[in-house]
C-alpha cells in the first residue's frame, strides 16, 4: 500500500516534469544547436551556389532542414533571464530581445518568411535564383545579429 | 615669402587617396547592407589591403610630400603648428595625426576583417589562421572599429571644411590637380617609375596574402570520407 502510494507520488512527479519548461542551461544549449545546424547548412547552399557544380538535391536537403527549423518555433527556448547563463558557451542572446519585442517579433517573421521562400526556391533548382535568395535569407539573419546578438 | 604654384601631390597619392574613398564608401556600406553584398565586402576589403600596402610602401618611396619621414607628427611638430610657428607644406602636424590615424584604424580594420566571420555564411579568407574563437572577438571589434573609422572620416571631412571656409585654404583642388597655387616650399621630388613599380609589386603581394591563396588547400574530399546517405 505504502509503495503504491510512493510509486504514483514518482509518476506524478515525472509527469509534472515532462510538461514543465526546458531548463534555461538546456534551453540555450538547444538554440546555440539550432543556429550552429543552420550554419552548416547555409555554407553548404553558399558552396553549392560558388562551387560551379551546383547539386540540386544538396540544396534542397539544406533549405528543407533550414525551413524546419525557422519554423519550430523556436521562441520557446527564450525563456525570461536566458540572456545570462551557459548552453555549449555563453549565450550571446542580448535582453532587449525580451523589451523590445515589436521589432524582435519583424526579423523573427522576416527569418521565417525568407527561409520558407529559401526551401520553395530550392526546390526550384535553379542556381542563380537560389544564390539569391541566399542573400535575402542571410540579410535577415543579420537583421536580428545587428541588434539582439551580443557581439564578443 | 613669396607664393608660386608647386606640385603637391604627386599622381599615384592623388589616384590612391580617391580610389580608397570609393573603396571605404563601398566597404561600409556593403558591411552595413549585408545580405548577398557581404562577399563583395570581402572583395572591397582586399582592394583596400592593396591600396593601403601600396601607401606604405609610397611613404618610403613616394615623392616628397608623400613620404611619411617628411611629415611624421613629431611632438615638437605638434607643438609648433598649435603655437603657431609651422611652416611647410603637405601635411601638417594635424593633418598628420589624421593621416596615420585613418592609416591606423584601417590597418586594424584589415587585419580583423580577414579573419572576421558574420555568424551566418562568410568567413574573411584568413579566418583559418586564428580559428572560431577568435575570429568572433576579431569580428566584434571590426564592428566596433567600423563606427570609430566613420568618425575618423567625418573629422577629416570637417577639418578640410573648417580649412576652407575659416582659415582660407583650399586643400581639395591640390588633392585633384595635384597642384597648389599658392606654396611656399619647394615642388615634389622623387618617387620615379622604379619606385612605383616596386610599390606596386608589395601591393600585389600584400593582396595575394591577405586573399589566403597560399593557405594549404582543404584537403579534396578523399573517397575514404564517405559519410552515411542518410
Amino acid at each position: 500500500m505504502k509503495s503504491k502510494l510512493l510509486l504514483s507520488l514518482l509518476a506524478a512527479t515525472l509527469a509534472s516534469s515532462a510538461m514543465a519548461q526546458v531548463k534555461p542551461e538546456d534551453a540555450i544549449k538547444f538554440r546555440q544547436s539550432g543556429y550552429g545546424f543552420m550554419a552548416w547548412n547555409m555554407g553548404r547552399i553558399k558552396m553549392n551556389v560558388e562551387g560551379g557544380n551546383f547539386n540540386k538535391e544538396e540544396v534542397i536537403k539544406a533549405a528543407n532542414a533550414i525551413q524546419a527549423i525557422a519554423n519550430s518555433g523556436m521562441g520557446a527556448l527564450y525563456l525570461p533571464g536566458t540572456d545570462k547563463g551557459k548552453g555549449w558557451e555563453e549565450t550571446r542572446a542580448k535582453s532587449n530581445i525580451w523589451t523590445d519585442k515589436e521589432k524582435m517579433g519583424k526579423v523573427a517573421t522576416d527569418f521565417v518568411r525568407e527561409a520558407n521562400e529559401m526551401a520553395k526556391v530550392a526546390a526550384g533548382g535553379d542556381a542563380a535564383a537560389v544564390g539569391n535568395q541566399l542573400g535575402k535569407l542571410s540579410g535577415t539573419c543579420k537583421g536580428c545579429h545587428d541588434d539582439f546578438k551580443a557581439k564578443r | 615669402m613669396n607664393s608660386k604654384r608647386i606640385r603637391l601631390w604627386d599622381l599615384p597619392t592623388r589616384l590612391f587617396h580617391w580610389s580608397l574613398v570609393l573603396c571605404v564608401a563601398a566597404a561600409v556600406i556593403s558591411g552595413q547592407v549585408g545580405g548577398k553584398w557581404i562577399d563583395w565586402h570581402g572583395k572591397i576589403g582586399l582592394a583596400i589591403v592593396g591600396l593601403v600596402a601600396f601607401r606604405l610602401a609610397w611613404g618610403l618611396l613616394g615623392s616628397t610630400y608623400a613620404r611619411f619621414a617628411q611629415f611624421f607628427p613629431t611632438p615638437g611638430r605638434i607643438k609648433a603648428y598649435l603655437s603657431g610657428q609651422w611652416r611647410g607644406e603637405g601635411h601638417n602636424p594635424l593633418g598628420a595625426l589624421s593621416v596615420f590615424g585613418l592609416l591606423g584604424v584601417l590597418g586594424v580594420q584589415l587585419l580583423t576583417g580577414l579573419v572576421a566571420n558574420d555568424d551566418i555564411a562568410f568567413r574573411g579568407p584568413l579566418y583559418d589562421l586564428v580559428g572560431n574563437d577568435w575570429s568572433n572577438r576579431l569580428s566584434g571589434l571590426h564592428h566596433l572599429l567600423a563606427n570609430v573609422l566613420i568618425a575618423l572620416v567625418v573629422l577629416h571631412l570637417a577639418a578640410i571644411a573648417f580649412y576652407g571656409h575659416v582659415k582660407k585654404k583650399k586643400l581639395l583642388k591640390p588633392m585633384l590637380t595635384g597642384w597648389k597655387d599658392d606654396g611656399e616650399g619647394e615642388s615634389a621630388t622623387g618617387g620615379g617609375i622604379v619606385a612605383l613599380v616596386v610599390a606596386l609589386l608589395f601591393a600585389a603581394a600584400a593582396v595575394y596574402g591577405a586573399s589566403g591563396a597560399w593557405l594549404p588547400e582543404p584537403p579534396p574530399p578523399p573517397p575514404a570520407a564517405e559519410t552515411p546517405s542518410w
